[in-house]
């Protein structure tokens, strides 16, 4: 593989997502500015200029033509894609730690830290397609009765919001009528990154007690466990082989202690059903923040606390690979 | 070709009048096409390329969305040149090659590899000259187990710096492990006492020393086509031959110019240098004598 390296933010990457169709790859960092890629060649497309802090999170809808960032400057706005135009900000109390439009695009979930007093939640809102000016009303706010939530998605058919806490645990919202259906101990640190499976059946969690796993939304049942030896910052799914990528990496303060060689930088592939480490791909120089994997499952993107964002495309032998048991 | 080329007799002429440098294009039968190109190589010289090339039409469908966002033009704080103002700059480089090997043993295979740099690690602390303090054992003083219980290596040696100055005397005057060099060793004595070389060595010796055990020519000014078997043909008849030696050039592998002979007796050693010296010997006069310098 040779990866493209993608220098378009100063500091460390916080996201980074394709889209739908998988051409483009928008990545946001603590610099300020949102970045949109085209991913097969990594040309720069623009950036979307107006937040005053540092951004959490970013997600565009399933037609790529909005993008929604959350930032710490204690706003969520949404962008028009293709042209970088500022359609509207939502004010929130508190930042905002992550996005996400829902399976149908009619909804966006919010998830905001707990600071200065404010309780955290999760904001879901109305999204209007036809005019720019949204609600500033929030359809439901859902709090958490323990741990702050760090993390959120959609479940099947957006029936229910999945959120992670940082006392490691998961709940399950029948959002609409604001009650937790199921509550879960998933791990023994805070979850750091949820993403879910494209039908929303099922997700996989990391944390910094250097776990990750996978678990049936309806249920919150783990089925499976993928052990490491360093805290997790991020856990993706790749849609052609059944295979699960971490990344992480020792804690960004930790690093200066540390030599390159055991900060475990790399990512690492494991067997999705088998939980097997089958391989690893060095490059960063810091723990990877965030990785995503191109919805066709032709390569993957990882964002490190460098500042880089590295786009890898699958060689042959990738593909070739069959797990034998 | 035009019936007037074909006329022309001097085939210079014909490549002289030709358009140059031209592209001549072939349609052929099959649908492929052949490109007739002449012109200059980089040498300078005129040289005709002929390629044949059969061009395929391959349909790639992409989705309709895609291929619209692919005309999406640049926006953000962009300079003129395309990078972005606000944060110094763009840039999308192509990394180096990163390996990805997927394998269900890469995790054991991973494991080895830092068993092996372990073992690769203690191994070069072994091998470097690590001398304990305390009990003069193969590691660092710190790490000794009678650190505690003595003070230093006299202790357990049983001697202050005096035992050890007198245990290094003892080594330059040989010990087991001194170096001694071949002419002082045990064996070589009788090599420097005797007066009689061949007489003297044993059968244990080197092979080189043995060749002085029979009486030995030196037959010079012999032709380059020599070869071994001419100079013990050429030899046999005077008696048993031990050894023939032809030098020969390394390189090309004919004579130098001489050989030695070793008979087993020195009578007919003698009888050989009698009869070779000035024979006649492939146009060229030979001569012969001992080999070491008339013994």
């Amino acid at each position: 593989m040779r990866p493209l390296l993608l220098q378009g933010h100063e500091r460390p990457l916080t996201q980074i997502k394709y889209n739908r169709d998988g051409d483009l790859l928008m990545t946001v960092s603590k610099d300020k500015v949102a970045n949109l890629w085209y991913s097969h060649n990594g040309e720069h497309i623009g950036c979307y200029i107006g937040h005053l802090g540092a951004l959490w999170t970013i997600d565009c809808n399933k037609t790529s033509t909005l993008v929604i960032t959350g930032a710490a400057d204690n706003t969520a706005r949404l962008w028009h894609a293709e042209t970088g135009r500022m359609l509207h900000t939502w004010d929130l109390p508190t930042a905002v730690k992550r996005v996400e439009f829902s399976h149908d695009d009619q909804y966006v979930l919010m998830v905001t830290e707990e600071r200065m007093g404010h309780k955290s939640g999760i904001y879901v809102f109305a999204i209007d397609i036809s005019r720019p000016e949204q609600s500033n009303e929030p359809v439901v706010i859902l709090r958490a009765s323990g741990a702050k939530p760090t993390v959120a998605a959609w479940s099947f058919l957006d029936k229910f919001i999945v959120s992670g806490h940082e006392d490691g645990t998961l709940s399950l919202y029948d959002w609409r009528n604001e009650e937790v259906v199921q509550t879960a101990k998933a791990h023994e640190g805070i979850i750091t990154d949820m993403q879910m499976w494209k039908d929303g059946t099922y997700f996989i969690t990391s944390s910094r007690d250097m776990t990750a796993r996978l678990f049936e939304t309806a249920t919150l049942e783990a089925m499976k466990e993928y052990k490491t030896d360093a805290p997790l910052n991020t856990a993706t799914m790749t849609p052609t082989q059944d295979l699960v990528i971490l990344g992480g990496g020792q804690a960004a303060s930790e690093v200066t202690t540390t030599s390159s060689r055991q900060g475990k930088f790399e990512s690492r592939f494991f067997h999705k059903i088998f939980e097997d480490e089958v391989g690893r791909s060095r490059g960063h120089f810091g723990p990877i923040n965030t990785l995503a994997v191109q919805p066709d499952g032709k390569g993957f993107a990882s964002g490190g606390e460098d500042g880089l964002v590295r786009v890898h495309h699958f060689d042959p032998e990738y593909f070739k690979f069959k797990y034998d048991y | 070709m035009s019936s007037a080329e074909l006329s022309k007799t001097n085939w210079a002429d014909d490549v002289e009048d030709q358009e140059f440098p031209s592209v001549e294009v072939i349609t052929n039968a099959d649908g492929t096409k052949t490109v007739i190109e002449n012109r200059l190589n980089e040498d300078g010289k005129r040289v005709r390329v002929t390629r044949k090339i059969q061009e395929k039409i391959v349909q790639e469908h992409v989705n309709r969305a895609v291929a619209e966002r692919k005309k999406w033009a640049k926006f953000g704080e962009l300079r003129s040149d395309g990078t972005m103002k606000a944060n110094g700059g763009v840039a999308t480089t192509i990394g180096e090659v990163v390996e990805l090997r997927l394998s269900q043993y890469a995790a054991q295979m991973k494991q080895q590899e830092i068993d092996a740099a372990e073992q690769e690690k203690a191994a070069a602390v072994k091998s470097s000259k690590i001398l304990c303090r305390v009990c003069r054992g193969e590691h660092f003083t710190a790490k000794c187990p009678y650190k505690d219980t003595m003070t230093s290596a006299e202790d357990i040696l049983g001697g202050g710096p005096v035992t050890a100055a007198a245990a290094s005397a003892d080594d330059s005057k040989g010990g087991p492990n001194a170096y001694v060099p071949p002419h002082m060793r045990a064996g070589a004595k009788s090599f420097g006492a005797g007066g009689g070389r061949a007489g003297s060595l044993g059968a244990g010796d080197a092979r080189g020393d043995r060749r002085d055990e029979h009486p030995t020519i030196r037959i010079t000014n012999l032709s380059e086509d020599t070869l071994e078997a001419d100079v013990n043909q050429l030899c046999r008849p005077f008696g048993p031959l031990a050894r023939v030696f032809v030098a020969t050039d390394r390189s090309t592998g004919y004579c130098k110019g001489f050989a030695f002979v070793s008979y087993y007796d020195h009578d007919s050693a003698e009888k050989a240098i009698g009869k070779l010296n000035g024979h006649g010997f492939d146009n060229l006069i030979l001569s012969a004598d001992w080999a070491n310098g008339g013994k």
